[in-house]
């Protein structure tokens, strides 16, 4: 099987520091599939989101329930899929450069997606001065790139490279695709909790019980209840979780990928040294968005922390050193 | 019961046959893919020297030398025909165009003209995007190479006449961005 994009890059990359080799063929094949297996939780809890809330108000009209759940699921699914991108770049206020006013940038972005082999994907300026960068979009071939003006200012010329080259990495590694319907899951897990929380506060469910009060159906109802609770408060812990670790690993194999397409890790790992001393001012984006960026855009970059989405840069720039 | 072995045997050694047989091909395609890739960026280079050397000339019209070595290089690169010649040529030129821009240097005003600078920053891109393409061709012959030398491929190579093809030198300095000041 020819994946598109694969180009000619080796199907393997050594991490270097732990020497475990990873096959590219295979992660892209598991972010492809991870994102259809999303889509399909999407729909999944959805559903079950709207039979519980049958249970626990109207068993009746548990199919309508289940229904409605079901399409807006599928809806955000395929929102998610085709427009995330679009979504991404306007939460994170980047529009289109020209050639004209960023000549530097596109050049650079043109080569490193020759050395890719990869199209030249869409490149957005951020007007920030905190330097930064993201990757989003479904495949290859519908692939942004966004840099803050910070980081074109900050960076040199190979520095440049080894930040667009991790980025590129995201967009060959299909990993844009799985973290756009990840975002998107997340979000539909989270809205659903803020709405039925709002929903239990105006009393709603109190008064549907008191109407009805059949025998034994107290206690199916209290279960349903545990477990709608469950459901809801514990989904997006979970899913934040395994984001997290996810996220981090992805990272990793972003840098290793990186510097093997430009042949020049050093690039990187001085474009990582920057952007770990930058003290200025952070980088002002919705939550939703914050995990795809190369580094933590709000993070004060000291220590080990459980909860980063990135790996510590220390640790990154020594992968990349160690040869 | 061994005709149908036999017959088993055969149908899958055929299949595999196809599948090594695509497989040959479509790094053969790949690889003179990526150096339609090289030629474009050669072309474009060819298509700017033009303009840099007349912006040159307005500041430095008696470095004669220079302006002839690039001129030289230009016009091999135009008739080269093969891939080494093209290859060959293109160094040339890069070679040409390094002393140009060193010469450069000593024209303060010539350093401070937009359009000199526009120029230098799309040759020196040019000359970074050569690189990543060569980059990419040597390891797609390299991908190619392989399947070819070694099993299954190399039962194959022999009937399709296929050889292995030749990598591209890079030369080492080349591997060197020209530093080129953005500010402002």
């Amino acid at each position: 099987m020819t994946l598109p994009g694969a180009g000619v890059l080796p199907n393997v990359i050594t991490d270097r520091a732990t020497g475990r080799r990873i096959n590219l063929l295979d992660w892209q094949a598991s972010n492809r599939r991870m994102s259809w297996l999303l889509g399909l939780i999407m729909v999944a809890l959805l559903g079950a989101i709207g039979y519980l809330l049958a249970q626990v108000t109207n068993p009746g009209s548990a199919l309508f329930f289940v229904s409605v759940a079901g399409v807006i699921g599928a809806g955000q699914s395929v929102v998610a899929y085709w427009f995330s991108d679009q979504l991404a770049l306007g939460a994170a206020g980047a529009r289109e450069a020209t050639k004209d006013e960023h000549r530097y940038l596109v050049n650079v972005t043109e080569a490193v997606a020759i050395g890719a082999g990869v199209p030249t994907p869409h490149i957005y300026v951020i007007d920030s001065p905190a330097p930064n960068a993201f990757a989003t979009g479904r495949d290859p071939q519908h692939a942004s790139i966004a840099v803050t003006r910070g980081l074109i200012d900050m960076m040199d010329r190979q520095e440049l490279e080894g930040v667009v080259a991790h980025e590129m990495a995201h967009v060959r590694n299909y990993d844009i695709r799985f973290l756009s319907m990840l975002a998107a899951t997340i979000g539909a897990i989270v809205i659903l909790r803020d709405l039925v929380l709002r929903w239990f506060q105006f009393g709603a469910f109190g008064g549907s019980r008191s109407r009805r009060g059949g025998r034994g159906n107290n206690r199916g109802q209290g279960i349903m209840m545990v477990l709608l609770v469950a459901l809801l408060v514990l989904g997006p812990i979970l899913a934040t979780i395994l984001r997290l670790a996810v996220s981090r690993r992805r990272e990793y194999l972003a840098d290793a990928t990186g510097a093997y397409i430009t042949r020049n890790p050093e690039g990187l790992a001085s474009a990582l040294e920057k952007l770990g001393s930058y003290q200025g001012d952070g980088l002002e984006v919705s939550e939703g968005v914050r995990h795809m960026f190369i580094v933590n855009p709000l993070a004060r970059h000291n220590g080990v922390d459980l909860f980063a989405t990135h790996p510590p840069i220390q640790e990154r720039i020594d992968r990349l050193r160690r040869t | 019961m061994a005709t149908i072995v036999v017959l088993v045997i055969l149908a899958i050694l055929a299949i595999s046959a196809v599948g090594v047989y695509n497989r040959i091909i479509s790094l053969e395609n790949r690889f003179q893919n990526a150096w339609s890739q090289i030629d474009v960026q050669l072309k474009r280079r060819v298509d700017l020297i033009p303009n840099l050397v007349e912006t040159v000339k307005g500041y430095a019209a008696h470095e004669k030398t220079v302006f002839e070595e690039v001129a030289r290089s230009r016009q091999a690169l135009m008739n080269a025909k093969s891939v080494n010649e093209s290859a060959e040529a293109a160094n040339q030129m890069t070679g040409a165009l390094g002393r140009l821009f060193a010469i450069a240097e000593n024209y303060p005003e010539l350093k401070a003209n937009e359009n000199f600078k526009m120029l230098q920053e799309e040759l020196s891109s040019v000359e970074n995007k050569i690189a990543y393409a060569r980059q990419f061709y040597n390891d797609a012959v390299l991908q190619f190479n392989n399947a070819i030398e070694t099993i299954p491929g190399v039962f194959l190579a022999g009937p399709m006449s296929k050889k292995a093809a030749v990598f591209l030198e890079i030369p080492e300095a080349e591997r060197e961005v020209p530093k080129v000041s953005f500010a402002g």
